[in-house]
This record gives C-alpha cells, structure tokens and sequence, in this order.
C-alpha cells in the first residue's frame, strides 16, 4: 500500500515535469521525447491499477507507434531540429485558457463524482487472459470486423502511395 | 497451472450460414488480389470482373437460402449476440449484392477505358460490399461502425483510383474528412449510448430502455443527436449533405452509384435498426428530429436540382431528396413505415445504378453538363428511352416503381397523422420532377443539326441499363412480391 503510493508520487511527478517541459522546451525532438515520458508514465501508472492489458497496450500503442509516427513526421518534412525561437506560436494565451478550462471541468467532475469513494483494494482482479476470453468470445466478430477494416485500408494505402 | 484458465474459456456458438455471404465476398477479394499479383503480366479485367459477379451471385443464393431459414425457424442472432440473422439483414445483404454485381458490371468497362488497375479496385469494392453487409447485420454499435469503416474507406480509395484526374483526388478528400468528421459524430453517440444504458448491443439497449425510466434522459437525448446527425451525413441528409454534389460530380460514374446506391442504403439500415428498433420506447423522442430533418432534406433536394446544370450535380440533389422520402417513412416510427423505407431502398437503388450506367457511358467524368445531353433521342433512341424511363420512375411517375414506393412512403406518413409532411413529399415530388423532366427535354426537344451525342458502349453496360429498366418498369405494375418481401423484413432484436 505504501510502496504504491510512494510510486505514484514518483509517477505523477514525473508526468507532471514531463508535460510541461513538453510545452516549454524550444526543440521539437526534445518535445516529442517528452511525450514519451508523459506517456511511459502513464502506463506506468496503470501497472499500480493492475490494469496491466492497459498498460502494454499504451506502451505499444502510444510509445510504439504513435510516437513513431511524431518522429518519422518531423524527420520527414524537414522540420528545423535545432532549437527554435518560433515554437511558441501567437495564441498561447488562448490555448493555455483552454487547458485550464478543460482541466477545472475534469477535476470538477470528478471530484464531484468520485471525490469521497475509495478504490475498492480487494475487489477482482482481471487478468490479460480474461481480456483474450473476452475478445474471442463475446468480442470475437468486432475483432474479425477490425481485421476487415484494416485489409481494405491496407490495400488502400498501397494502391494511393504506388507510383507506377 | 493454465488449464483452470482454458477451462474457463467458452468459445460462442457461431452461425456459419449467417456470416458465408460476407466471407464469400472477402475471400473473393483475397483471391482477386492473391492472383493478380502472382500473374506474371498485368492481368485482365475480365478476371476480376468474372470473380466479383460470381462471389456476389454464389452469396446471392447463400441468402436465399438463409431467407427461407429465417422464415421457417424465425429470426435469431448470432456470435454473443452481436449478429442479426433476421429478415432485415438478409433483405439488405441481398440488395447490397446486387449493387454489388451492377457496379462489377458497370466498371468492367470503365476500368478499361480509363487505365485504372482492375483488381485492387474489384477487392476494395468487394470489402466495400462485405463491410456494408455487416453494417446492415449488426446487432452491436461497435460491430456497425467497423462495416461503416470498412464500407467507407473502401469508397475513398475507389474515388481516389482514378490518379490522373485532379477532380477524383479531390473529391476523395472532401469525402473522406467529412466521412471522418462524421465518424466522430457516430462514435461520440455510440460512447453516450453505453453511458446511458451500459452496452453498445442493440437487443440489451433496447432491453434496458424498455425497461428503465430515465429521472433524466440528457445523456440518452445527446446519445440519439449524435448518432442521427453521423448517419445523416453519411446518408447525405440534409443540412449535412453539402459533401454530396461536390463529390458525386468529382468520383468515377461507377463509384458515384455505388455511393449513392449502397453507401446510402446502408447508412439507412443502420438508421432504422438503431432507432426504429433500439430506441423503439423512445420513439416520441427521436420521431419529431427525424421528420425535421426529412422535411429539410425534401425541399433543399428538391429545390437546389432545378439550380445545377451539370447532371451529376443534379442526379445528386435528386439522390438527397431520395433521401428525404426515405426519411418521411422512418419517421413514422412504425412497420408500415419501415417497410415502406426498404420497398424504397431497393427500387431507388436499381433506378439510381442504371441512371448512372447511362451516365457513365456519356463520356469522360470532367464534368457532365446538360448539353452533352442534347440530341440523344436521335442518335441513340434506344438509350434516350432508357434513361427516360429511370428519371420518370426516379420523379414517380406512375406505372413505374418510383410511383409505388413514393406512394408507399406518403400513406405510411397519412397513416401515422403526419400530414404536413405528406403533403410536402407531395410538392416536392412535383418541384423534382422538373429537374427529371428538364434532361428528358433535353434529349429530345432541343434541335440541332448535329448528329448528337454518342455515348461509350459495352454490352455489359446495356446488360445492366435493360436489366433495371425491366425491373423498375414491371416492378411498377406488379409491385406486391417486393411489398411483402419488405413487409417481412422489419428489423427484428432477438437475443443470440
């Protein structure tokens, strides 16, 4: 109990530092790099739920192939890697009341919701297998369904990006 | 230490039958694609053609057969219940498949003509169709979001195929931010749906609705907005059909009337499954938007096809104003309703497809404006009367199909005391018939001495352009087999 908590102290920290060096720092590969401890941390932070399908997934997902994605998009139209004096745009201000905004809702609604419940500590514990039962069994037609989706994408992609 | 775990696993029974239409048609794909690309040279059209007409005919028979199941045992549902086997989704998968083999037909041709790769467009027309197939069956909101998905990134490829025309390409972006713009709409709507009733399956939504009340229902109300506004976009209802015109004059022919054929009929299977259906006990609820939307819908179709003069852009406001009748019948919220919307569905959809097998048989896609029309009543007599007899059944002139489903739509509307918008389906058939009429006029009365036009023939092009005038021309005087074929097709949420 005690090691979780001290964890998630460390976690959060973590997080926290992360993201606002994500919006402070002057270099986008820096940015990105950030991100991805944003997003480790968070994953981190399911493990402590024991959501550990949740976990691997955003660790796959995210850190995997999103932030892949972020990086090849910089290499890839000849983004400046130094650092830069523009990153900062105009409307910050804006995007900043935004954050805010969006953040004091979420917390509002959360404390309002949830703010007196405890995390029940022995309740049941589900376990990535049960996750695999349930998506080959009640889920197993959305799960083929994906695959579909992804055939005709795929074939999508290579009829778009060939050049022949 | 793993065996108690396996124990536990109870593998769901799964239907077969139900779902060999759909893998008919994606192992069709797999082998067009699979083969096509052992070849050693480009291979032919006719292969791809061959493959896709015979895995939609051996599917067509599959569901024959699956419909004289339904009717001897009745409707069940498959796979955790995520899976409808009732007449509806049969009724939908056999109309699907015939668009499926008139659009096979329809691009044999064009692909040709126009130097587009014939098999990667037949697989992603054969997805297209299978995820339009598990749109119309799914009992699961996430289940009819993949078919959607997969029914409409197909389309954009298919749009986009055609490289060397800018108007293709753009039209392709324009579908698809829109299509992923209302994509978000659905999946917002299908979030609020579980938050409101704690499942995405249709039999446990409507379940829970009739047997819950709501102190209040703002999440369940926000759930049904979002869920119509994402169908109407991909229904092209309007006020969210401004994508439509652009992009039915920007795609190949073959792939504007596969849109506005499937795309469309699809896109209402969801929508009567989800509302008339799901949220059956809410149906004062969602009845009045809907009849909103249908009234908007008829007049803006109606209205806006006299202003255009290019004839895709017009037969794509009359495909929106299509899309208002078969809004007029959902709205009634009852089983005359629905099945006077599927009657509709599938006549609208023969007419559509063989209006736009003329269409694309008039020459490049660039633009198509109204005096390339002129003067075919003289030199193709034959074709002219075709495409004569589409646009009148398309306007409902009795003795067409056109007629019985408008009238279908409008005593199912007086029936459920909706006489505002019965009496406007009324004028603004009149209002559409104009634009009809003006193209027909075209052809014939405008007198030059040239020798007219001289439309791209094929003979599956006349296969398909005789095949849809027959029907709509006999459908208009025997209407009833199709009638009660609809009547039978109601949707139907029965657990697995």
């Amino acid at each position: 109990m005690v090691a979780q908590n001290i964890f998630f102290g460390i976690l959060a920290a973590v997080v926290v530092v992360s993201a606002l060096r994500m919006v402070t720092t002057k270099n986008i590969v820096h940015a990105a790099l950030y991100l991805v401890a944003v997003l480790a941390g968070l994953g981190a932070l399911y493990v402590l739920l024991t959501a550990e399908f949740v976990a691997t997934t955003q660790v796959l997902v995210y850190i995997g192939a999103v932030m892949v994605l972020f990086l090849f998009g910089i290499m890839l139209t000849k983004a400046p890697l130094g650092d830069m004096m523009q990153m900062t745009g105009k409307q910050w201000p804006i995007a900043a009341l935004v954050a805010l905004l969006l953040g004091g809702v979420t917390v509002y609604a959360l404390l309002d919701r949830f703010g007196s419940d405890r995390l029940v500590m022995d309740g049941p514990v589900y376990k990535t297998a049960d996750v695999s039962d349930e998506v080959f069994s009640t889920y197993i037609i959305p799960f083929e369904a994906v695959s579909v989706l992804l055939l005709a994408a795929l074939i999508g992609a290579i009829v778009l990006a060939r050049k022949d | 230490m793993f065996a108690p775990q396996l124990l536990g696993f109870v593998s769901p029974s799964i239907n077969w039958w139900a779902l060999l239409p759909q893998m008919i048609l994606l192992g069709a794909a797999l082998l067009i694609l699979l083969l096509s690309s052992l070849a050693p040279r480009r291979s032919s059209t006719t292969f791809a053609t061959v493959t896709t007409l015979s895995a939609a005919i051996t599917a067509y028979f599959v569901s024959i057969g699956l419909w004289y199941d339904v009717e001897r045992e009745g409707a069940s549902s498959s796979i955790a219940s995520a899976f409808g086997v009732d007449g509806f989704s049969i009724f939908f998968t056999m109309l699907i498949l015939i668009a499926l083999a008139i659009t096979a037909l329809l691009s044999h041709h064009y692909l040709d003509r126009e130097g587009i790769d014939p098999p990667e467009f037949h697989a992603l027309l054969l997805c297209s169709a299978a995820g339009a197939i598990v749109m119309a069956a799914a009992n699961d909101l996430v289940v009819m979001f993949l078919g959607l998905e997969a029914l409409s990134i197909a389309i954009y490829v298919m749009i986009a195929m055609h490289s060397r025309r800018s108007e293709a390409r753009e039209s392709a972006v324009k579908y698809f931010v829109l299509g992923a713009f209302s994509s978000a709409f659905l999946l917002y709507g299908i979030a609020l749906t579980y938050g409101a009733t704690g499942s995405t399956n249709l039999v446990h939504v409507r379940e829970y609705l009739d047997a819950v009340v709501f102190r209040d229902q703002h999440m369940l109300m926000a759930a049904m907005g979002l869920l119509l506004v994402g169908l109407s976009f991909k229904v092209a209802a309007a006020p969210f059909h401004f994508w439509a015109p652009d992009v039915y004059q920007g795609a190949p022919s073959p792939v504007t009337g596969w849109m506005a054929s499937i795309a469309k009929a699809a896109g209402f299977a969801a929508l009567l499954r989800i509302f008339f259906a799901a949220f059956a006990s809410h149906d004062s609820d969602w009845s009045p938007v809907v009849a909103v939307l249908a009234f908007v819908t008829l007049v803006v179709g109606a209205v806006m096809a006299i202003l255009q003069t290019d004839v895709k852009r017009m037969l794509a406001f009359s495909s929106i104003s299509h899309a208002g009748y078969v809004l007029v019948a959902v709205q009634s919220a009852s089983n005359d309703g629905t099945a006077a919307a599927l009657f509709y569905l599938f006549t609208y959809t023969l007419m559509v497809l063989g209006t736009f097998a003329v269409v694309g048989a008039m020459g490049s896609d660039d633009d198509h404006p109204l005096t390339r029309y002129a003067g075919l009543g003289r030199s193709k007599p034959l074709i002219a009367l075709s495409l004569t007899a589409l646009l009148l059944a398309q306007a409902g002139v009795p003795t067409t199909s056109g007629f019985i489903a408008k009238f279908q739509v409008i005593s199912a509307a007086v029936s459920n005391q909706s006489y505002f918008l019965a009496g406007a389906a009324m004028v603004t058939a009149v209002i559409g018939a104009f634009m009809y009429l003006r193209i027909i006029m075209t052809m014939y009365v405008v007198d030059d001495d040239e020798s007219g036009p001289s439309p791209v023939w094929h003979w599956t092009t006349s296969t398909v352009v005789l095949g849809t005038v027959i029907f709509t021309m006999v459908l208009g005087l025997v209407p009833q087999f199709l009638i009660e074929f609809a009547e039978q097709a109601v949707p139907i949420l029965i657990r697995g």
